[in-house]
């Protein structure tokens, strides 16, 4: 990591918020909260609901800042878990409530799957990390790249992607399988 | 097969772990497998960390400025609790692990005297579908206690979800335990909602019955409460159990009693 990459002050942040630093955490929050509340919405498909998912990650942020360190990620990766590992708790808190649960797709993301439109794959403050994977998931065609990413942030099976997305669960399977080889083999030469 | 001399396999499950396509059975056995071989223990953690970063290409959406409001609001009350936590420890010698022997057959209880203040307010802070109201809940009860110095016991009792549900408040100069609901509970009817305090040591001491209100005011003296970590809310039959007798019914609520002077 150079010393000018979009990690460095974020991980400055992260250590004052970590010694209770509330202005840490503004900084921290005006930087970051636009990137987690896109990850929210992908989580859980519903701004309402990501609003809460994201006021849990930044709180959890908060308390947890000292962990974030001996985790060696880079720091938006680190708060993107978060965010994710929130949002599926709450997606599980949703579905242990009502029994009649039906998960409610938003358009963006059946257009994105259904049509073939261009993945809006978004690098700022991307890490080096991200770079490597970015290049990789767009040599993939969109559709593949949009049911690996899915299945990913929402941690789905193959059945539940087939119901969520309104596809066969072969094409599914197929596409998730064709995905993972073509990142397999382009990930391992970033090492 | 001997997966170590299969490195393309390693990497395929390795991926499809990570991924969290890899289910059921096939999952349950590559962790059993990963525990004794690292190579592959290794490749799942690079996919982990290599995956992490699909959150990083997600596309940017501002949130409404309203949430940073709301994350402020719970950090400085998660601030005022551990200031608050800080203070009681530093005044009270510590109090010893209840052992009453109605609630040290439950085993949630343990072990929340001395985390109390600050489990307290992670109930507030994680009452999800609760958090608007309670954190127009928490300024109020933060303005009252910095207005209204006597004022000097609170509680926010919560649910075994955390789920906050009770806010109390005591004034032991003019002997006044006040209770808000901050959920929508409401006992069945024919049933009653009775509050204990939970001194160490002792069996729980009926603190009263609640009505139904919203804000229930009840008596009681400061030498009641004093020395009391916990309070608890059981469900009870109406009207609550005999004077003198302990709880019958599930415990619903608690929370521990924190002293917010000295």
């Amino acid at each position: 990591m150079t010393p000018e990459s979009p990690d460095t002050p974020l991980i400055a942040l992260l250590d004052r918020v970590a010694l209770a630093d509330e202005s840490a955490l503004r900084e921290l929050y005006d930087l970051t909260s636009s990137k987690l509340y896109g990850v929210a919405v992908r989580v859980v498909t519903n701004r309402e609901w990501a609003e809460d998912v994201l006021q849990e990650a930044y709180l959890t942020i908060w308390r947890v800042a000292g962990d974030y360190r001996a985790t060696l990620s880079p720091p938006m990766a680190w708060m993107g878990l978060v965010v994710r590992s929130r949002g599926l708790d709450f997606l599980r808190r949703r579905t242990a409530e009502r029994a009649d649960h039906v998960q409610e797709l938003d358009d963006v993301i059946s257009d994105t799957v259904a049509g073939d439109s261009p993945n809006p794959m978004d690098t700022t403050q991307a890490s080096e990390q991200a770079w490597a994977l970015h290049q990789c998931l767009n040599q993939l065609d969109n559709k593949q790249r949009e049911v690996v990413s899915l299945a990913y942030l929402r941690d789905l099976s193959h059945g539940e992607l087939a119901t969520q997305l309104k596809l066969p669960l072969g094409t599914v399977k197929t596409w998730i399988r064709r995905g993972l080889e073509q990142l397999r083999g382009c990930m391992a030469r970033f090492a | 097969m001997n997966l170590n001399n299969n490195p393309a396999l390693i990497d395929q499950l390795a991926a499809s772990y990570a991924l969290g396509t890899l289910r059921g059975g096939a999952r349950r056995r590559f962790e059993t497998l990963a525990r004794d071989n690292a190579p592959l223990r290794a490749a799942a953690l690079i996919w982990q960390s290599r995956l992490a970063s699909v959150a990083e290409l997600q596309p940017e959406l501002a949130p409404s400025p309203a949430v940073w409001k709301r994350i402020e609001n719970l950090v400085s009350a998660d601030q005022q609790a551990r200031a608050m936590q800080a203070a009681r420890a530093a005044s009270q010698a510590p109090v010893s692990a209840p052992a009453s022997r109605w609630w040290s057959s439950l085993g949630w209880w343990r072990g929340a005297t001395a985390a109390g203040a600050f489990a307290t307010m992670i109930a507030v802070v994680t009452g999800l579908s609760l958090t608007q109201h309670l954190n127009s809940q928490v300024r109020e009860l933060s303005a009252r206690l910095s207005q209204a110095p006597d004022i000097q016991y609170v509680a926010v009792l919560a649910d075994g979800k955390a789920t906050a549900s009770m806010l109390v408040t005591f004034d032991p100069k003019n002997k006044k335990l006040v209770l808000k609901r901050v959920s929508s509970f409401q006992a069945q009817p024919g049933k009653s909602l009775e509050l204990w305090a939970l001194p160490p040591g002792a069996a729980p001491r009926s603190l009263g019955v609640l009505a139904d209100q919203p804000v229930m005011q009840l008596t009681a003296t400061e030498s009641g409460l004093r020395e009391v970590p916990m309070l608890a809310i059981t469900l009870e039959p109406q009207g609550g159990v005999p004077p003198g007798s302990g709880p019958t019914g599930p415990l619903l609520f608690k929370g521990a009693l924190l002293q917010t002077a000295k």
